[in-house]
Protein backbone atom coordinates (compact mmCIF):
# COMPACT_ATOMS: atom_id res chain seq x y z
CA UNK A 1 0.00 0.00 0.00
CA UNK A 2 2.56 2.40 1.03
CA UNK A 3 4.62 1.43 -1.71
CA UNK A 4 2.10 1.73 -4.29
CA UNK A 5 1.77 5.31 -3.11
CA UNK A 6 5.27 6.30 -3.88
CA UNK A 7 5.12 4.70 -6.84
CA UNK A 8 5.47 7.24 -10.60
CA UNK A 9 6.49 10.06 -8.12
CA UNK A 10 8.35 11.69 -10.61
CA UNK A 11 6.07 11.00 -13.87
CA UNK A 12 3.50 12.57 -11.49
CA UNK A 13 5.55 15.52 -10.38
CA UNK A 14 6.37 16.06 -13.98
CA UNK A 15 2.70 15.38 -15.00
CA UNK A 16 1.10 17.77 -12.77
CA UNK A 17 3.59 20.21 -13.72
CA UNK A 18 2.80 19.97 -17.26
CA UNK A 19 -0.69 20.52 -16.59
CA UNK A 20 -0.29 23.61 -14.09
CA UNK A 21 1.19 25.38 -17.56
CA UNK A 22 -1.51 24.83 -19.48
CA UNK A 23 -4.07 26.29 -16.93
CA UNK A 24 -1.52 29.22 -16.90
CA UNK A 25 -3.47 31.28 -19.52
CA UNK A 26 -6.82 30.64 -18.42
CA UNK A 27 -5.43 31.19 -14.49
CA UNK A 28 -4.23 34.72 -15.53
CA UNK A 29 -7.48 35.39 -17.71
CA UNK A 30 -9.70 34.75 -14.22
CA UNK A 31 -7.21 36.53 -11.88
CA UNK A 32 -6.42 39.98 -14.07
CA UNK A 33 -10.88 40.08 -14.50
CA UNK A 34 -10.81 40.99 -11.17
CA UNK A 35 -8.08 44.04 -11.48
CA UNK A 36 -9.78 47.74 -11.39
CA UNK A 37 -10.19 48.42 -15.10
CA UNK A 38 -7.60 51.51 -14.21
CA UNK A 39 -4.63 49.08 -12.88
CA UNK A 40 -5.37 46.70 -16.27
CA UNK A 41 -5.34 49.61 -18.62
CA UNK A 42 -2.21 51.46 -17.12
CA UNK A 43 -0.84 47.35 -17.01
CA UNK A 44 -1.43 46.99 -20.56
CA UNK A 45 -0.31 50.13 -21.33
CA UNK A 46 3.16 48.97 -20.68
CA UNK A 47 2.86 46.38 -23.44
CA UNK A 48 4.92 46.67 -26.58
CA UNK A 49 7.76 48.60 -25.99
CA UNK A 50 10.88 47.70 -26.54
CA UNK A 51 12.69 49.31 -23.72
CA UNK A 52 15.75 46.47 -23.04
CA UNK A 53 16.13 47.16 -19.86
CA UNK A 54 12.42 47.25 -18.65
CA UNK A 55 10.40 44.83 -17.99
CA UNK A 56 6.59 44.24 -17.76
CA UNK A 57 5.54 44.17 -14.25
CA UNK A 58 4.56 41.05 -12.90
CA UNK A 59 0.66 40.98 -11.24
CA UNK A 60 -0.38 38.13 -9.19
CA UNK A 61 -2.31 40.14 -6.81
CA UNK A 62 -4.36 43.37 -7.87
CA UNK A 63 -3.54 46.64 -5.50
CA UNK A 64 -7.37 46.11 -5.06
CA UNK A 65 -9.84 43.58 -5.75
CA UNK A 66 -12.83 44.66 -7.63
CA UNK A 67 -15.70 43.75 -9.64
CA UNK A 68 -15.87 46.96 -11.67
CA UNK A 69 -14.50 45.24 -14.77
CA UNK A 70 -18.24 43.02 -14.83
CA UNK A 71 -19.82 46.01 -13.77
CA UNK A 72 -18.62 48.00 -16.38
CA UNK A 73 -19.49 45.18 -19.27
CA UNK A 74 -22.60 44.19 -18.09
CA UNK A 75 -24.36 47.09 -16.94
CA UNK A 76 -22.53 50.13 -17.91
CA UNK A 77 -21.53 49.98 -21.77
CA UNK A 78 -23.08 46.73 -23.61
CA UNK A 79 -20.86 46.52 -26.61
CA UNK A 80 -19.15 43.40 -25.35
CA UNK A 81 -22.48 41.73 -24.15
CA UNK A 82 -24.00 42.40 -27.46
CA UNK A 83 -20.96 40.49 -29.30
CA UNK A 84 -21.46 37.99 -26.36
CA UNK A 85 -25.13 37.45 -27.13
CA UNK A 86 -24.66 37.19 -30.84
CA UNK A 87 -22.04 34.63 -29.92
CA UNK A 88 -25.08 32.35 -27.86
CA UNK A 89 -27.35 32.73 -30.77
CA UNK A 90 -25.34 31.09 -33.35
CA UNK A 91 -24.04 28.40 -30.56
CA UNK A 92 -27.49 27.81 -29.97
CA UNK A 93 -28.63 27.55 -33.57
CA UNK A 94 -26.09 25.21 -34.97
CA UNK A 95 -26.26 23.14 -31.99
CA UNK A 96 -30.43 22.69 -32.14
CA UNK A 97 -29.62 21.90 -36.52
CA UNK A 98 -27.14 20.05 -35.44
CA UNK A 99 -29.10 17.83 -32.96
CA UNK A 100 -31.52 17.05 -35.52
CA UNK A 101 -29.48 16.37 -38.32
CA UNK A 102 -26.23 14.91 -37.37
CA UNK A 103 -27.83 11.56 -34.92
CA UNK A 104 -30.30 11.03 -38.17
CA UNK A 105 -27.92 10.81 -40.35
CA UNK A 106 -25.25 8.91 -38.44
CA UNK A 107 -28.15 6.03 -37.53
CA UNK A 108 -28.82 5.92 -41.26
CA UNK A 109 -25.46 4.86 -42.21
CA UNK A 110 -24.67 3.05 -39.48
CA UNK A 111 -27.58 0.43 -38.93
CA UNK A 112 -28.96 0.24 -42.11
CA UNK A 113 -28.24 -1.79 -45.14
CA UNK A 114 -29.07 0.04 -48.59
CA UNK A 115 -27.69 1.02 -51.90
CA UNK A 116 -25.05 4.08 -52.09
CA UNK A 117 -24.30 3.82 -48.29
CA UNK A 118 -20.81 3.63 -48.65
CA UNK A 119 -20.63 6.26 -51.49
CA UNK A 120 -22.58 8.67 -48.39
CA UNK A 121 -20.02 8.00 -46.23
CA UNK A 122 -16.92 8.34 -48.43
CA UNK A 123 -18.22 11.84 -49.08
CA UNK A 124 -18.55 12.80 -45.78
CA UNK A 125 -15.13 10.81 -44.97
CA UNK A 126 -13.88 13.62 -47.91
CA UNK A 127 -15.33 16.23 -46.49
CA UNK A 128 -14.20 15.52 -43.19
CA UNK A 129 -10.75 15.38 -44.40
CA UNK A 130 -10.99 18.94 -46.38
CA UNK A 131 -10.02 21.99 -44.63
CA UNK A 132 -11.99 24.84 -44.52
CA UNK A 133 -10.23 26.77 -47.18
CA UNK A 134 -11.66 24.67 -49.77
CA UNK A 135 -15.33 23.85 -48.20
CA UNK A 136 -15.42 27.42 -47.66
CA UNK A 137 -15.96 27.71 -51.80
CA UNK A 138 -18.62 25.85 -52.45
CA UNK A 139 -20.34 27.33 -49.19
CA UNK A 140 -19.82 30.69 -50.51
CA UNK A 141 -21.16 29.65 -54.16
CA UNK A 142 -24.56 28.04 -52.51
CA UNK A 143 -24.64 31.09 -50.08
CA UNK A 144 -24.42 34.05 -52.53
CA UNK A 145 -27.20 32.17 -55.31
CA UNK A 146 -29.62 31.99 -52.04
CA UNK A 147 -28.57 35.16 -51.36
CA UNK A 148 -27.82 34.47 -47.93
CA UNK A 149 -24.46 36.84 -47.77
CA UNK A 150 -24.14 38.78 -44.85
CA UNK A 151 -27.49 37.48 -42.79
CA UNK A 152 -26.80 35.11 -39.76
CA UNK A 153 -28.16 31.86 -41.75
CA UNK A 154 -24.31 31.69 -43.62
CA UNK A 155 -23.28 30.93 -40.35
CA UNK A 156 -25.46 28.65 -39.36
CA UNK A 157 -26.95 26.34 -42.03
CA UNK A 158 -23.71 25.30 -43.68
CA UNK A 159 -22.88 24.38 -39.73
CA UNK A 160 -26.06 22.55 -39.42
CA UNK A 161 -23.92 19.48 -40.95
CA UNK A 162 -20.99 18.48 -39.31
CA UNK A 163 -19.20 15.28 -41.42
CA UNK A 164 -16.78 14.80 -37.76
CA UNK A 165 -19.69 14.65 -35.35
CA UNK A 166 -21.70 12.09 -37.84
CA UNK A 167 -18.52 9.69 -38.01
CA UNK A 168 -17.58 10.01 -34.85
CA UNK A 169 -22.00 9.07 -34.02
CA UNK A 170 -21.56 6.33 -36.48
CA UNK A 171 -18.84 4.70 -35.44
CA UNK A 172 -19.78 4.48 -32.07
CA UNK A 173 -23.30 3.37 -33.26
CA UNK A 174 -22.00 0.59 -35.58
CA UNK A 175 -20.51 -0.99 -32.53
CA UNK A 176 -23.67 -1.42 -30.60
CA UNK A 177 -25.13 -5.11 -30.54
CA UNK A 178 -27.35 -5.88 -32.86
CA UNK A 179 -29.59 -8.23 -30.75
CA UNK A 180 -30.26 -4.82 -29.07
CA UNK A 181 -32.78 -3.88 -32.13
CA UNK A 182 -33.69 -7.34 -32.86
CA UNK A 183 -35.16 -7.23 -29.34
CA UNK A 184 -36.54 -4.20 -29.90
CA UNK A 185 -38.26 -5.21 -33.54
CA UNK A 186 -39.17 -8.66 -31.99
CA UNK A 187 -41.62 -6.32 -29.49
CA UNK A 188 -42.97 -4.59 -32.28
CA UNK A 189 -41.00 -1.10 -32.65
CA UNK A 190 -39.87 -0.16 -36.22
CA UNK A 191 -37.15 1.86 -36.96
CA UNK A 192 -37.92 5.03 -35.59
CA UNK A 193 -38.92 3.80 -32.30
CA UNK A 194 -35.15 1.72 -32.42
CA UNK A 195 -33.30 5.15 -33.31
CA UNK A 196 -35.51 7.12 -29.69
CA UNK A 197 -35.67 4.48 -27.77
CA UNK A 198 -33.07 2.61 -28.48
CA UNK A 199 -30.34 3.66 -30.46
CA UNK A 200 -30.16 7.39 -29.09
CA UNK A 201 -30.13 6.31 -25.40
CA UNK A 202 -27.54 4.25 -25.55
CA UNK A 203 -25.30 6.86 -27.26
CA UNK A 204 -25.45 8.97 -24.65
CA UNK A 205 -21.74 9.30 -23.99
CA UNK A 206 -21.22 10.00 -27.37
CA UNK A 207 -23.88 12.06 -27.90
CA UNK A 208 -22.78 14.61 -25.10
CA UNK A 209 -19.21 14.54 -26.07
CA UNK A 210 -20.13 15.64 -29.77
CA UNK A 211 -22.42 18.38 -28.59
CA UNK A 212 -19.61 19.46 -26.00
CA UNK A 213 -16.98 19.40 -28.63
CA UNK A 214 -19.36 21.52 -30.98
CA UNK A 215 -19.99 23.52 -28.69
CA UNK A 216 -16.59 24.61 -28.20
CA UNK A 217 -16.08 25.20 -32.23
CA UNK A 218 -19.20 27.41 -31.97
CA UNK A 219 -17.42 29.37 -29.49
CA UNK A 220 -14.73 30.37 -30.99
CA UNK A 221 -16.32 30.71 -34.38
CA UNK A 222 -13.64 32.80 -36.65
CA UNK A 223 -12.92 32.07 -40.35
CA UNK A 224 -17.04 31.80 -41.37
CA UNK A 225 -17.76 35.43 -39.93
CA UNK A 226 -14.76 37.07 -41.03
CA UNK A 227 -15.44 35.62 -44.92
CA UNK A 228 -19.55 35.24 -44.80
CA UNK A 229 -19.74 38.67 -42.71
CA UNK A 230 -17.60 41.21 -44.55
CA UNK A 231 -20.13 43.98 -43.97
CA UNK A 232 -22.29 43.71 -41.02
CA UNK A 233 -19.52 43.59 -38.33
CA UNK A 234 -22.43 44.18 -35.43
CA UNK A 235 -23.55 40.62 -35.98
CA UNK A 236 -19.92 39.44 -35.61
CA UNK A 237 -19.53 36.75 -32.62
CA UNK A 238 -17.33 37.45 -29.41
CA UNK A 239 -14.57 35.53 -30.55
CA UNK A 240 -13.72 37.43 -33.84
CA UNK A 241 -13.96 40.59 -31.61
CA UNK A 242 -11.04 39.96 -29.35
CA UNK A 243 -8.58 41.29 -31.24
CA UNK A 244 -9.99 44.46 -32.34
CA UNK A 245 -10.66 45.06 -28.59
CA UNK A 246 -7.02 44.49 -27.47
CA UNK A 247 -5.84 46.99 -29.96
CA UNK A 248 -6.22 50.03 -27.13
CA UNK A 249 -6.91 48.93 -23.75
CA UNK A 250 -10.38 50.05 -22.83
CA UNK A 251 -9.68 48.32 -18.82
CA UNK A 252 -12.21 45.39 -19.30
CA UNK A 253 -10.94 43.68 -21.68
CA UNK A 254 -10.18 40.49 -19.10
CA UNK A 255 -13.44 40.35 -17.41
CA UNK A 256 -14.78 40.36 -21.49
CA UNK A 257 -12.67 37.46 -21.53
CA UNK A 258 -13.51 35.58 -18.31
CA UNK A 259 -16.76 35.84 -19.10
CA UNK A 260 -16.43 34.13 -22.64
CA UNK A 261 -14.32 31.27 -20.82
CA UNK A 262 -17.50 30.97 -18.53
CA UNK A 263 -20.07 29.21 -20.56
CA UNK A 264 -17.00 26.67 -22.40
CA UNK A 265 -15.69 25.89 -18.67
CA UNK A 266 -18.96 24.62 -17.35
CA UNK A 267 -19.80 22.77 -20.54
CA UNK A 268 -17.03 21.16 -20.00
CA UNK A 269 -17.29 20.36 -16.13
CA UNK A 270 -20.56 19.17 -17.16
CA UNK A 271 -19.75 17.13 -20.23
CA UNK A 272 -16.10 15.54 -19.10
CA UNK A 273 -16.70 11.96 -18.49
CA UNK A 274 -19.01 12.09 -21.51
CA UNK A 275 -15.78 13.22 -23.49
CA UNK A 276 -13.40 10.53 -22.09
CA UNK A 277 -15.96 7.60 -22.71
CA UNK A 278 -17.53 8.77 -25.88
CA UNK A 279 -14.49 9.38 -28.14
CA UNK A 280 -13.23 6.22 -28.69
CA UNK A 281 -11.91 6.18 -32.18
CA UNK A 282 -9.49 3.81 -33.53
CA UNK A 283 -9.65 4.14 -37.35
CA UNK A 284 -10.55 5.93 -39.90
CA UNK A 285 -12.97 3.19 -41.39
CA UNK B 1 -29.02 -3.89 -39.57
CA UNK B 2 -32.35 -3.27 -40.98
CA UNK B 3 -32.67 -4.46 -44.64
CA UNK B 4 -34.49 -2.75 -47.56
CA UNK B 5 -36.18 -0.54 -45.17
CA UNK B 6 -37.67 2.61 -47.05
CA UNK B 7 -37.80 4.37 -44.35
CA UNK B 8 -33.76 4.90 -44.13
CA UNK B 9 -34.43 7.56 -46.57
CA UNK B 10 -36.31 9.79 -44.15
CA UNK B 11 -33.86 9.55 -41.73
CA UNK B 12 -31.04 10.72 -44.36
CA UNK B 13 -33.29 13.52 -45.91
CA UNK B 14 -32.30 16.20 -43.71
CA UNK B 15 -28.63 15.70 -43.83
CA UNK B 16 -28.35 14.48 -47.33
CA UNK B 17 -30.25 17.76 -48.19
CA UNK B 18 -28.24 20.13 -46.74
CA UNK B 19 -24.77 17.88 -48.00
CA UNK B 20 -26.10 18.12 -51.49
CA UNK B 21 -26.69 22.49 -51.30
CA UNK B 22 -24.30 23.81 -49.60
CA UNK B 23 -21.12 20.90 -50.27
CA UNK B 24 -21.84 18.87 -53.33
CA UNK B 25 -23.29 20.99 -55.80
CA UNK B 26 -21.61 23.55 -55.47
CA UNK B 27 -18.35 21.91 -55.21
CA UNK B 28 -19.28 20.19 -58.48
CA UNK B 29 -20.62 23.10 -60.56
CA UNK B 30 -17.89 25.41 -58.87
CA UNK B 31 -15.30 23.79 -61.41
CA UNK B 32 -17.17 26.25 -64.29
CA UNK B 33 -15.73 29.23 -62.45
CA UNK B 34 -12.50 28.18 -62.28
CA UNK B 35 -12.49 27.36 -66.10
CA UNK B 36 -13.60 30.62 -67.13
CA UNK B 37 -12.24 34.13 -66.89
CA UNK B 38 -15.17 35.66 -65.13
CA UNK B 39 -16.08 38.48 -67.54
CA UNK B 40 -19.38 39.16 -68.48
CA UNK B 41 -19.46 36.34 -71.18
CA UNK B 42 -17.56 34.20 -69.10
CA UNK B 43 -15.18 33.11 -71.51
CA UNK B 44 -13.67 29.20 -71.37
CA UNK B 45 -10.14 29.53 -70.71
CA UNK B 46 -9.12 26.14 -69.99
CA UNK B 47 -6.35 25.91 -67.25
CA UNK B 48 -5.10 29.69 -67.86
CA UNK B 49 -6.22 30.54 -64.11
CA UNK B 50 -4.85 27.77 -62.67
CA UNK B 51 -1.46 28.50 -64.53
CA UNK B 52 -1.72 32.60 -63.38
CA UNK B 53 -2.86 31.31 -59.60
CA UNK B 54 0.59 29.01 -59.50
CA UNK B 55 3.07 31.99 -60.54
CA UNK B 56 1.07 34.29 -58.52
CA UNK B 57 3.30 35.44 -55.28
CA UNK B 58 0.79 35.67 -52.85
CA UNK B 59 -0.85 32.15 -52.89
CA UNK B 60 2.68 30.59 -53.20
CA UNK B 61 3.53 32.32 -50.32
CA UNK B 62 0.42 31.54 -48.53
CA UNK B 63 0.53 27.46 -49.50
CA UNK B 64 4.14 27.54 -48.43
CA UNK B 65 3.17 29.00 -44.73
CA UNK B 66 0.33 26.53 -44.64
CA UNK B 67 2.41 23.60 -45.40
CA UNK B 68 5.46 24.48 -43.23
CA UNK B 69 3.13 25.40 -40.59
CA UNK B 70 1.23 22.19 -40.26
CA UNK B 71 4.49 20.17 -40.96
CA UNK B 72 5.77 21.94 -37.68
CA UNK B 73 2.21 21.43 -36.23
CA UNK B 74 0.73 17.73 -36.47
CA UNK B 75 4.03 15.65 -35.86
CA UNK B 76 4.67 17.31 -32.43
CA UNK B 77 0.84 17.45 -31.51
CA UNK B 78 1.27 13.66 -32.72
CA UNK B 79 4.40 13.07 -30.68
CA UNK B 80 3.34 14.69 -27.73
CA UNK B 81 -0.10 13.70 -27.51
CA UNK B 82 1.35 10.31 -27.28
CA UNK B 83 4.19 10.93 -24.80
CA UNK B 84 1.36 12.58 -22.27
CA UNK B 85 -0.66 9.41 -23.42
CA UNK B 86 1.22 6.83 -22.07
CA UNK B 87 2.53 8.98 -18.98
CA UNK B 88 -0.98 9.24 -18.03
CA UNK B 89 -1.42 5.49 -18.52
CA UNK B 90 1.53 4.97 -16.12
CA UNK B 91 0.69 6.55 -13.34
CA UNK B 92 -3.05 5.33 -13.68
CA UNK B 93 -5.11 5.39 -11.29
CA UNK B 94 -3.82 9.02 -10.57
CA UNK B 95 -3.31 11.65 -12.65
CA UNK B 96 -6.77 12.81 -12.85
CA UNK B 97 -5.88 16.39 -12.80
CA UNK B 98 -3.56 16.14 -15.25
CA UNK B 99 -6.05 14.22 -17.71
CA UNK B 100 -8.55 17.21 -17.10
CA UNK B 101 -6.22 20.12 -17.20
CA UNK B 102 -5.24 18.93 -20.98
CA UNK B 103 -8.73 18.45 -22.17
CA UNK B 104 -9.66 22.00 -21.05
CA UNK B 105 -8.16 24.02 -23.61
CA UNK B 106 -9.97 22.09 -25.99
CA UNK B 107 -13.09 23.43 -24.95
CA UNK B 108 -11.75 26.80 -23.64
CA UNK B 109 -12.19 29.31 -26.29
CA UNK B 110 -8.37 30.55 -27.96
CA UNK B 111 -9.94 33.77 -28.64
CA UNK B 112 -10.37 34.57 -24.85
CA UNK B 113 -6.57 32.95 -24.46
CA UNK B 114 -5.58 36.07 -26.97
CA UNK B 115 -5.03 38.65 -24.32
CA UNK B 116 -2.70 36.72 -21.58
CA UNK B 117 -0.74 35.49 -24.69
CA UNK B 118 -0.28 39.05 -25.59
CA UNK B 119 0.99 39.48 -22.05
CA UNK B 120 3.26 36.62 -21.95
CA UNK B 121 4.95 37.31 -25.28
CA UNK B 122 5.86 41.00 -25.12
CA UNK B 123 9.01 42.23 -25.36
CA UNK B 124 8.78 42.62 -21.89
CA UNK B 125 6.65 40.06 -20.36
CA UNK B 126 7.40 37.04 -18.51
CA UNK B 127 8.40 34.61 -21.78
CA UNK B 128 11.48 36.72 -22.22
CA UNK B 129 11.86 37.14 -18.78
CA UNK B 130 12.53 33.76 -18.70
CA UNK B 131 14.83 33.77 -22.17
CA UNK B 132 17.15 36.50 -20.00
CA UNK B 133 17.13 34.46 -16.51
CA UNK B 134 18.31 31.68 -18.63
CA UNK B 135 21.06 33.26 -20.13
CA UNK B 136 19.70 33.94 -24.00
CA UNK B 137 18.91 37.41 -25.01
CA UNK B 138 15.37 38.96 -25.38
CA UNK B 139 13.05 38.12 -28.48
CA UNK B 140 10.49 40.21 -30.43
CA UNK B 141 7.61 37.47 -30.70
CA UNK B 142 5.07 39.37 -31.68
CA UNK B 143 7.15 40.92 -34.60
CA UNK B 144 8.14 38.91 -37.97
CA UNK B 145 9.56 35.55 -38.37
CA UNK B 146 9.14 34.85 -34.21
CA UNK B 147 5.59 35.19 -34.10
CA UNK B 148 5.43 31.66 -35.49
CA UNK B 149 6.12 30.27 -31.87
CA UNK B 150 3.13 32.31 -30.41
CA UNK B 151 1.31 30.79 -32.93
CA UNK B 152 2.32 27.22 -33.31
CA UNK B 153 1.93 27.11 -28.76
CA UNK B 154 -1.54 28.27 -28.82
CA UNK B 155 -2.30 25.94 -31.77
CA UNK B 156 -0.77 22.78 -29.42
CA UNK B 157 -2.38 24.06 -26.63
CA UNK B 158 -5.33 24.14 -28.18
CA UNK B 159 -5.47 20.63 -29.78
CA UNK B 160 -3.17 18.47 -27.47
CA UNK B 161 -5.99 17.50 -25.21
CA UNK B 162 -8.01 16.00 -27.66
CA UNK B 163 -5.08 14.13 -29.46
CA UNK B 164 -4.22 12.64 -26.12
CA UNK B 165 -7.97 11.51 -25.19
CA UNK B 166 -7.75 9.33 -28.62
CA UNK B 167 -4.58 8.03 -27.89
CA UNK B 168 -5.46 6.97 -24.14
CA UNK B 169 -8.87 5.51 -25.45
CA UNK B 170 -6.73 3.45 -27.74
CA UNK B 171 -4.08 1.82 -25.40
CA UNK B 172 -6.85 1.48 -22.60
CA UNK B 173 -8.34 -1.13 -24.82
CA UNK B 174 -5.03 -2.91 -25.18
CA UNK B 175 -6.25 -5.87 -22.26
CA UNK B 176 -3.68 -5.78 -19.34
CA UNK B 177 -3.43 -10.07 -19.12
CA UNK B 178 -1.54 -9.61 -22.86
CA UNK B 179 1.49 -7.54 -21.41
CA UNK B 180 1.43 -9.82 -18.25
CA UNK B 181 1.58 -13.26 -20.32
CA UNK B 182 4.19 -11.22 -22.43
CA UNK B 183 6.41 -11.16 -18.86
CA UNK B 184 5.83 -14.70 -18.07
CA UNK B 185 6.88 -15.61 -21.72
CA UNK B 186 10.33 -13.49 -21.20
CA UNK B 187 9.67 -10.78 -23.02
CA UNK B 188 11.39 -7.50 -21.79
CA UNK B 189 9.93 -3.89 -22.09
CA UNK B 190 11.01 -3.04 -25.42
CA UNK B 191 10.38 -6.19 -26.96
CA UNK B 192 6.77 -5.69 -25.64
CA UNK B 193 6.61 -2.14 -27.18
CA UNK B 194 6.97 -3.21 -30.48
CA UNK B 195 4.98 -6.42 -30.24
CA UNK B 196 2.02 -5.82 -28.67
CA UNK B 197 1.80 -1.54 -27.99
CA UNK B 198 2.95 -0.85 -31.78
CA UNK B 199 1.09 -3.14 -33.65
CA UNK B 200 -2.66 -2.13 -31.55
CA UNK B 201 -2.23 1.28 -31.57
CA UNK B 202 -1.32 1.67 -35.54
CA UNK B 203 -4.37 2.72 -36.46
CA UNK B 204 -4.92 5.10 -33.65
CA UNK B 205 -1.67 6.77 -34.35
CA UNK B 206 -3.19 7.01 -38.36
CA UNK B 207 -6.08 8.13 -36.95
CA UNK B 208 -4.42 10.74 -34.61
CA UNK B 209 -2.22 12.26 -37.31
CA UNK B 210 -4.46 12.47 -39.65
CA UNK B 211 -6.84 14.46 -37.23
CA UNK B 212 -3.93 16.49 -36.21
CA UNK B 213 -2.81 16.88 -39.62
CA UNK B 214 -5.94 18.09 -40.76
CA UNK B 215 -6.16 21.04 -37.73
CA UNK B 216 -3.39 22.23 -38.32
CA UNK B 217 -4.17 22.70 -42.49
CA UNK B 218 -7.15 24.82 -40.60
CA UNK B 219 -4.74 27.43 -39.02
CA UNK B 220 -5.64 30.34 -39.35
CA UNK B 221 -7.70 31.77 -35.88
CA UNK B 222 -4.46 31.48 -34.15
CA UNK B 223 -2.62 33.68 -37.09
CA UNK B 224 -5.73 35.85 -37.09
CA UNK B 225 -5.75 36.60 -32.80
CA UNK B 226 -1.53 36.81 -32.51
CA UNK B 227 -1.19 38.60 -35.80
CA UNK B 228 -3.77 40.01 -37.10
CA UNK B 229 -6.49 40.17 -40.00
CA UNK B 230 -3.25 41.26 -42.46
CA UNK B 231 -0.25 39.73 -41.05
CA UNK B 232 3.53 39.29 -41.16
CA UNK B 233 4.49 37.48 -44.36
CA UNK B 234 5.99 34.92 -42.39
CA UNK B 235 2.35 34.02 -41.42
CA UNK B 236 0.29 34.87 -44.11
CA UNK B 237 -1.51 31.24 -44.57
CA UNK B 238 -3.51 30.25 -47.59
CA UNK B 239 -6.81 31.15 -45.57
CA UNK B 240 -5.80 34.39 -45.61
CA UNK B 241 -5.35 34.59 -49.61
CA UNK B 242 -8.42 33.50 -49.62
CA UNK B 243 -10.39 36.23 -47.93
CA UNK B 244 -8.72 38.75 -49.95
CA UNK B 245 -9.34 37.36 -53.09
CA UNK B 246 -13.29 36.73 -51.51
CA UNK B 247 -13.02 40.40 -50.64
CA UNK B 248 -11.89 41.31 -54.08
CA UNK B 249 -14.73 38.83 -55.51
CA UNK B 250 -12.15 36.70 -57.56
CA UNK B 251 -13.84 34.05 -57.82
CA UNK B 252 -11.61 32.44 -60.48
CA UNK B 253 -9.08 32.77 -57.74
CA UNK B 254 -10.55 31.25 -55.21
CA UNK B 255 -11.86 28.24 -56.21
CA UNK B 256 -9.16 27.15 -58.26
CA UNK B 257 -6.67 27.87 -55.35
CA UNK B 258 -9.49 25.90 -53.25
CA UNK B 259 -9.06 22.84 -55.86
CA UNK B 260 -5.44 23.09 -56.22
CA UNK B 261 -5.43 22.76 -52.20
CA UNK B 262 -8.14 19.79 -52.17
CA UNK B 263 -6.00 17.94 -54.81
CA UNK B 264 -2.77 18.55 -52.73
CA UNK B 265 -4.27 17.29 -49.38
CA UNK B 266 -6.24 14.57 -50.70
CA UNK B 267 -2.62 13.13 -52.05
CA UNK B 268 -1.47 13.47 -49.28
CA UNK B 269 -4.31 11.60 -47.28
CA UNK B 270 -4.17 8.80 -49.92
CA UNK B 271 -0.20 8.38 -49.74
CA UNK B 272 -0.34 8.31 -45.90
CA UNK B 273 -3.69 5.84 -45.90
CA UNK B 274 -1.56 3.69 -48.22
CA UNK B 275 1.67 3.80 -45.84
CA UNK B 276 -0.82 3.17 -42.86
CA UNK B 277 -2.16 -0.02 -44.96
CA UNK B 278 1.34 -1.53 -45.01
CA UNK B 279 2.54 -0.57 -41.35
CA UNK B 280 -0.29 -2.94 -40.43
CA UNK B 281 0.30 -5.13 -42.66
CA UNK B 282 4.04 -5.71 -41.50
CA UNK B 283 3.55 -5.55 -37.65
CA UNK B 284 0.99 -7.96 -37.75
Amino acid sequence: MHKAHKRHIAPRLLLAAFAALLLLPVVMTALYSFFSPEEIRAFMETRGSYNASAFMEIKLAPDMFSLSQYYNILIEDMTILRYFVNSAMYAAAILLLQALVVPMTAYALSRFRFRGRDAIFFVILLLMLLPFQVTMVPNVLTLRALGLIDTVWAIILPMAIAPFYIFLLRQYMIGLPAEMFEAAQIDGAGTGRCFLYVALPVCRPVLGAAAALSFADCWNLVEQPLTYLTTRKELYPLSVVFNQLTQKSTGVEFAGAALYMLPALLIYLFFQSDILEGVQLTELK
Amino acid sequence: MFVKKKSVWLFLLPGLLLLMVFYVVPLVGGVRYSLTDGSYKNVFVGMANYRSLWKNAMFLTGLRNTMELSLICAPLLWVLSFLLASALMAVKPYGGFARSAVLLPYLAPSSAMLLAWLVLFDFGGPVNRLCVALGFSRVMWLESGALRLPIVLMFLWKNLGFCTIIFLSALQTIPHPLYEYATLEGAGFLRQAVTITLPLVTPSAFLVFVLAWINAFKIFKEVYFIAGAYPDESVYTLQNYMNNMFEKLNYQDVTAAAYSFAVIVMAIFAVLFFAQRRAVRDLS
